[in-house]
């Protein structure tokens, strides 16, 4: 259990922790000896008083002050390494920690990170970090002085007097079994305080991300009743936190502490019955008054030590999401063809059964009602996903054989979605090669006709995006992803057409990119709007996950099936106008 | 808002006062409840005085009256913690009530910032401050607070009962308390320390950012190949937070140990006071006994000492969050108008519009801009990207404030109009749609939360999408998003019209949305428009021009200024900007994708 929860506290790798705790061990040793210094010369006092002793022994009780001096020195050096070895090895471990976390989930299926909130992810990567880190800092220190001064006391002092021992510690195990029989009702609030807590993240994520929306329909502040109720759902689940969970480890340290009058009563009575000395039961009662104060503190520190160690769990459990595994490197034929591919998300099948061949070279368009999983057949193709049946083979080869990063350079992707980085417009192009020259990237933006609005703006080049993109519009985003994807000059291209309408108002311009782009290439694309495509050498017409037919433009439109019924429709709405 | 927001302790004082009688209560539970815990060290020091006054002879030791101080240990430790327990829920319940406040008003104001705000400031940092910023003066007011009170007393107590019993023991101990607390304050209240935590702040901030955009850019980063490392800032952001935190540790390291030591160690410090004393006095017993009182009470306060220790090191953190709180608090809002006119009839007037985005040092997006959008009547806005056509239509619902001239409604000034009596008048149709993580039920219900049931599937009807919605295996209940449904583009967009065809403002803004368009959507999206633009006042940012050329009246605009207004076929017959734009627009429809047709060029 122990492990478990260090396991956790370290996301993962509790080695990190060992130096900090040893430091904390041997600082906490060294703090034992200055104290039996001083019930040495509590003893000579008393001895003098019982007159075991004609005089005082001077000499031995300033010998005894000497000693605690000493370790006073010793202690001092002890927690100074301690206390480096625990913070460093926090933060240290929290980096690496963040950045092994970063890595994995790069590894991970897109797919699987798409159905995650990117609000969760990022709660993860930041907050839950820094649980650990106040956990290896503040309270695993805390619960290491707590619990090993009590347990190396009680192991001396039961060679002295086992019954006095037993005393001290006796109400000890009973709390902890306490505290052990409310931990499922504990997990069980930490569970729903910490689901309250993502609840008012992901609300508040969403009040932020839809401002516009909200202020347009009066949403604001009160009114935006769901982000409210979060907040007042959480205030209530953390006050439930406390309330119910702390009489039971208030009772839990009582019954501790009483430990110190239980031992006071049997030393009492066994020095009446003479069967211990009064030395040893002052040593007791000052073994005592030092004891009880760490060890409640550690008990009342371990409701934050597991709710930091769930956050602890949360990484852990994103870690052993298995990667996406391959090694092998892609072949430098392009031919791409599914067979047999079915293809679910949770249990609802997107694709089923497709068989198709996507020759290098070529042009292939992909059309079909919304849902009928046009943009999962090229999410497959680009490995976002593995499909549960059949094989997607990249010249020939299975793609999960495949290093998915070395697959990932054969292609580029343009879509409607782009996310641009808070960076410089020249970074956000330089994704597409990192090693490019000034005259490369402008060349790239200029051939996708971005160069011109570049200039416009107040840097040029060096002009910083804001987050996500947002200080640019959605067209001229697109261009930059074109420009990006031109500078990655790969070799098979999938592409979603509506990208070039994003932006009419430079439509023209965008098409021109485009067709730029793509320029004897192996192209896969989604298209909308049919006429763009009749000249693509296939296409394929999706329903429901099939395909259902499949062929050139001039056989498709003969056929009479789906095809020709999306056409008609098309050119019906070509012809709309707005108007009262 | 006008008056000069405090700082710092005095700052906190002032959250705390919110809930003061649940705040007073816990001060003095808190207060008595530390003084009972001190019961079972004053039973022992008594316990021991009895064994040693009688030292000479254990059978004469009154097992009665060692007992009785035994039960009373007992009984101060049982009630110590009920009076902690009543005590801290007085103080956390007060806490939790006042984060779950600053939240609401919080996000109220935020609500309430112009939108400029939020291209400035990225939503990850303003989360931070909502969720972990206010997060953090719980510890305040739930146990510092409480803490301090109650420690502050029991020190006090301590030391009077200290000099009393004896001088010389009581400076012996004090003094290294004192060079203790000293060694510790000296570094945390340094200008050093204030203005390493502003840094620990920003380097904070700053991973926190960079990771939300690592994880919403996922997708690039693994179409171009980035890693970890390689990805720009954010490694180097981990990396510096990490030295950050390492080197301003490093600078507490020898105050903080020391005083930790010192504390641990008070015995060290007094017991050759008393060695000096008892060695000249031998038989001075009651010597002997306050030295023993001593060597029993310093343990038992060496611990409200440590809550008072980490006090000072976390109040800094805390100071500097409720700072960042503040600042927002301090963003100025769009101001609201005591006037409250309300117009009566709804044509759009644009009175000689100025306005940039950076406030008034920026760059200037519209230039003047004066037109009129008749009531009933559909006006277009057309121009080149970049022209500032969404801008004009972003300043009627003053999602920014103009800086020259003058937006009006019916002839009154949308500033002498209460916001939410403005936002009555208006409908929008986004580009970019937003769909709350609700039901599709409650995402229509947002146009106007009082209709009823048949109204809303009358708009979605309307809307065309009561249909797909029915198709869905929970209808109108089922959640969008995460544990729900994701909608396609187009049935988003179609979603959002059905609220604004619920909300049935009298003026529709409406930005032709033209991403997703995929056949089906668009033939639907266009039945759903003409539903929603019915006998209202509409302005509409076209990006296809054939939409509009049947439009009352078309505004084109070029650069933030009005290139010429009229009718499609004046447009076209004055033979400026229009024409050439629908030339080219004519065009471009004609778009047919080969790539073929370029090799051929090159053979």
């Amino acid at each position: 259990m122990i492990m478990e929860q260090l396991r956790n506290i370290t996301a993962g790798d509790p080695k990190k922790m060992l130096k900090p705790i040893l430091w904390a061990v041997l600082a906490n040793l060294a703090n034992i000896f200055p104290f039996g210094c001083m019930a040495a010369a509590v003893s000579m006092i008393y001895a003098y008083y019982a007159k075991e002793q004609p005089s005082l022994n001077t000499q031995g009780l300033w010998l005894a002050w000497g000693g605690m001096v000493l370790f006073l020195v010793l202690v001092f050096l002890c927690e100074r390494m301690s206390y480096r070895a625990t913070y460093r090895g926090a933060y240290e471990s929290s980096a690496e920690g963040r950045t092994h976390l970063a890595e994995h989930m790069r590894k991970l299926p897109l797919g699987f990170l798409m159905k995650k909130d990117p609000g969760e992810l990022g709660h993860m990567m930041m907050n839950d970090f820094t649980h650990l880190e106040n956990a290896m800092t503040n309270l695993l220190p805390q619960l290491v002085s707590g619990t090993i001064i009590p347990i190396l006391a009680f192991i001396g002092l039961l060679f002295m007097d086992w019954r006095m021992a037993v005393a001290m510690l006796a109400g000890f195990p009973i709390s902890m079994l306490l505290l052990w029989g409310v931990s499922g009702l504990e997990h069980k609030l930490g569970k729903s305080h910490s689901k309250a807590k993502i609840v008012q993240a992901n609300c508040l994520q969403e009040y932020l991300l839809g401002m516009k929306v909200i202020k347009a329909y009066n949403l604001r502040g009160e009114n935006f009743k769901r982000l409210e109720q979060a907040f007042y759902r959480y205030m209530k689940e953390s006050i439930k936190l406390e309330g119910v969970l702390g009489p039971f480890f208030l009772v839990a340290i009582a019954l501790t502490q009483t430990g110190l009058s239980l031992m006071t009563i049997v030393g009492v009575y066994l020095i009446l019955g003479g069967e211990i000395t009064v030395p040893l039961f002052a040593m007791f009662l000052l073994v005592g008054t030092r004891i009880f104060d760490p060890l409640s503190v550690a008990i009342m520190r371990l409701p934050a030590f597991k709710y930091d160690a769930m956050a602890g769990e949360r990484i852990v459990s994103l870690l052993n999401q298995p990667v996406m595994t391959g090694e092998k490197e892609p072949p430098e034929n392009h031919n791409i063809r599914l067979e047999n591919v079915t293809f679910s998300y949770d249990k609802n099948i997107v694709l089923h059964n497709v068989s198709v061949e996507m020759k290098e070279g070529t042009l292939t368009a992909i059309v079909g009602p919304s849902g009928s999983g046009k943009s999962t057949l090229l999410r497959l193709i680009a490995r976002f996903y593995d499909p549960q049946e059949g094989k997607v083979l990249f010249g020939g080869r299975d793609e999960r054989e495949m290093d998915p990063e070395k697959l990932m350079k054969k292609i580029s992707m343009v879509f409607q979605d782009v996310y641009l980085f808070q960076d410089t417009i020249r970074n956000n192009i330089r994704y597409g090669r990192e090693d490019a020259t000034q005259e490369e990237i402008e060349a790239a933006a200029k051939k996708a006709c971005c160069h011109d609005f570049i200039m416009k703006l107040p840097q040029g080049y060096d002009t910083m995006v804001g987050e996500g993109g947002s200080t640019l519009s959605g067209g001229e985003r697109q261009r930059i992803s074109i420009a990006r994807a031109m500078l990655k000059n790969a070799p098979v291209i999938l592409l979603d057409e509506a990208t070039s309408s994003l932006d009419p108002e430079n439509e023209v311009e965008m098409q021109k990119a485009i067709s730029d782009l793509i320029k004897g290439r192996t192209v896969i694309m989604i298209a909308h709007r049919l006429k763009t495509v009749v000249k693509a050498d296939n296409i394929i017409v999706l329903d429901k996950g099939k395909i259902i037919e499949l062929g050139r433009h001039e056989e498709l439109i003969k056929s009479g099936g789906l095809y020709v019924k999306l056409w008609n429709l098309q050119t019906k709405t070509n012809g709309w106008k707005l108007s009262v | 808002m006008k008056h000069k927001r405090k700082k710092g302790i005095p700052r906190l004082l002032e959250l705390a006062g919110e809930k003061k009688s649940l705040m007073v209560w816990s001060g003095i539970l808190s207060t008595v409840s530390v003084f009972l815990m001190l019961v079972p060290y004053i039973s022992v020091y008594y316990v021991m005085v009895e064994l040693l006054t009688h030292a000479s002879d254990i059978s004469a030791v009154d097992a009665a009256y060692v007992l009785r101080w035994a039960i009373w240990g007992v009984v101060g430790i049982v009630l110590g913690y009920f009076f902690m327990y009543v005590g801290g829920m007085c103080s956390h319940i007060a806490a939790f009530r006042i984060l779950y406040g600053i939240r609401v008003k919080l996000s109220d104001h935020i609500g309430a910032l112009p939108l400029g705000y939020f291209n400035k400031n990225a939503t990850g940092k303003i989360k931070k401050i909502v969720e972990q910023d206010v997060e953090k003066i719980e510890l305040f007011i739930a146990h510092q607070l409480p803490d301090l009170i109650n420690t502050a007393v029991m020190i006090v107590a301590i030391i009077i009962i200290m000099f009393s019993l004896n001088i010389w023991f009581a400076l012996a101990c004090v003094i290294p308390m004192l060079i203790g607390f000293a060694s510790q304050y000296s570094m945390m209240a340094g200008k050093k320390a204030k203005e390493g935590l502003r840094e620990y702040f920003n380097a904070l901030e700053n991973i926190n950012t960079s990771s939300i955009q690592y994880v919403r850019g996922m997708p690039s980063i693994k179409i171009f190949g980035q890693t970890v490392h390689s990805f720009r800032k954010f490694h180097n952001d981990m990396l510096h937070y990490r030295n950050f935190s390492v080197k301003y540790t490093d600078n507490f390291q020898n105050g903080y140990v020391s005083f930790k030591v010192i504390i641990l160690s008070l015995a060290t410090f007094f017991l050759p006071v008393g060695l000096f004393f008892i060695s000249n006095d031998p038989d001075n017993v009651a010597f002997a006994a306050t030295l023993l009182f001593f060597l029993v009470l310093t343990p038992g306060i060496s611990t409200p000492i440590f809550k008072l220790n980490s006090f000072a090191s976390t109040l800094n953190v805390i100071v500097e969050g409720v700072n960042r709180i503040d600042e927002i608090f301090e963003e100025p809002t769009i101001k609201e108008t005591e006037s409250r006119q309300i117009p009566s009839s709804y044509d759009i007037g644009f009175h000689d519009v100025f306005f940039s985005y950076g406030g008034g040092s920026g760059a200037e997006v519209l230039k003047g801009i004066s037109f009129t959008a008749p009531q009933g009547k559909i006006t277009a806005l057309v121009g080149p990207s970049g022209s500032g056509k969404s801008t004009v239509a972003q300043l009627i619902p003053r999602f920014w404030d103009v800086h020259n001239g003058s937006i009006a409604i019916g002839g009154v000034d949308t500033r002498d109009m209460r916001m939410h009596d403005l936002m009555d008048t208006l409908s929008f149709v986004f580009q970019d749609t937003f769909l709350f993580s609700d039901t599709l039920y409650n995402n229509i219900l947002a146009g106007r939360p009082t209709a009823t049931k048949e109204e809303v599937h009358a708009a979605a009807r309307a809307a065309q999408c009561h249909e797909f919605i029915e198709r869905l295996p929970e209808g109108y209940d089922t959640l969008i998003g995460e544990g729900g449904v994701y909608l396609s583009g187009g049935e988003e967009q179609r979603v959002s019209v059905a609220r604004a065809i619920l909300k049935n403002a009298p003026i529709l803004i409406l930005d032709e949305a033209t991403a997703y368009a995929d056949p089906e959507n668009e033939y639907q999206m266009q039945l759903a428009l003409r539903e929603l633009i019915r006998d209202k006042t509409v302005l509409i940012i076209a990006h296809r021009l054939t939409t509009i050329c049947e439009a009352d009246q078309i505004v084109v605009l070029k650069d933030g200024q009005i290139d010429d207004i009229g009718t499609h076929n004046e447009l076209l017959s004055h033979g400026g900007l229009y024409k050439n734009m629908w030339d080219a627009y004519t065009s471009s429809t004609d778009w047919k994708i080969d790539i073929l047709q370029e090799k051929e060029e090159f053979a």
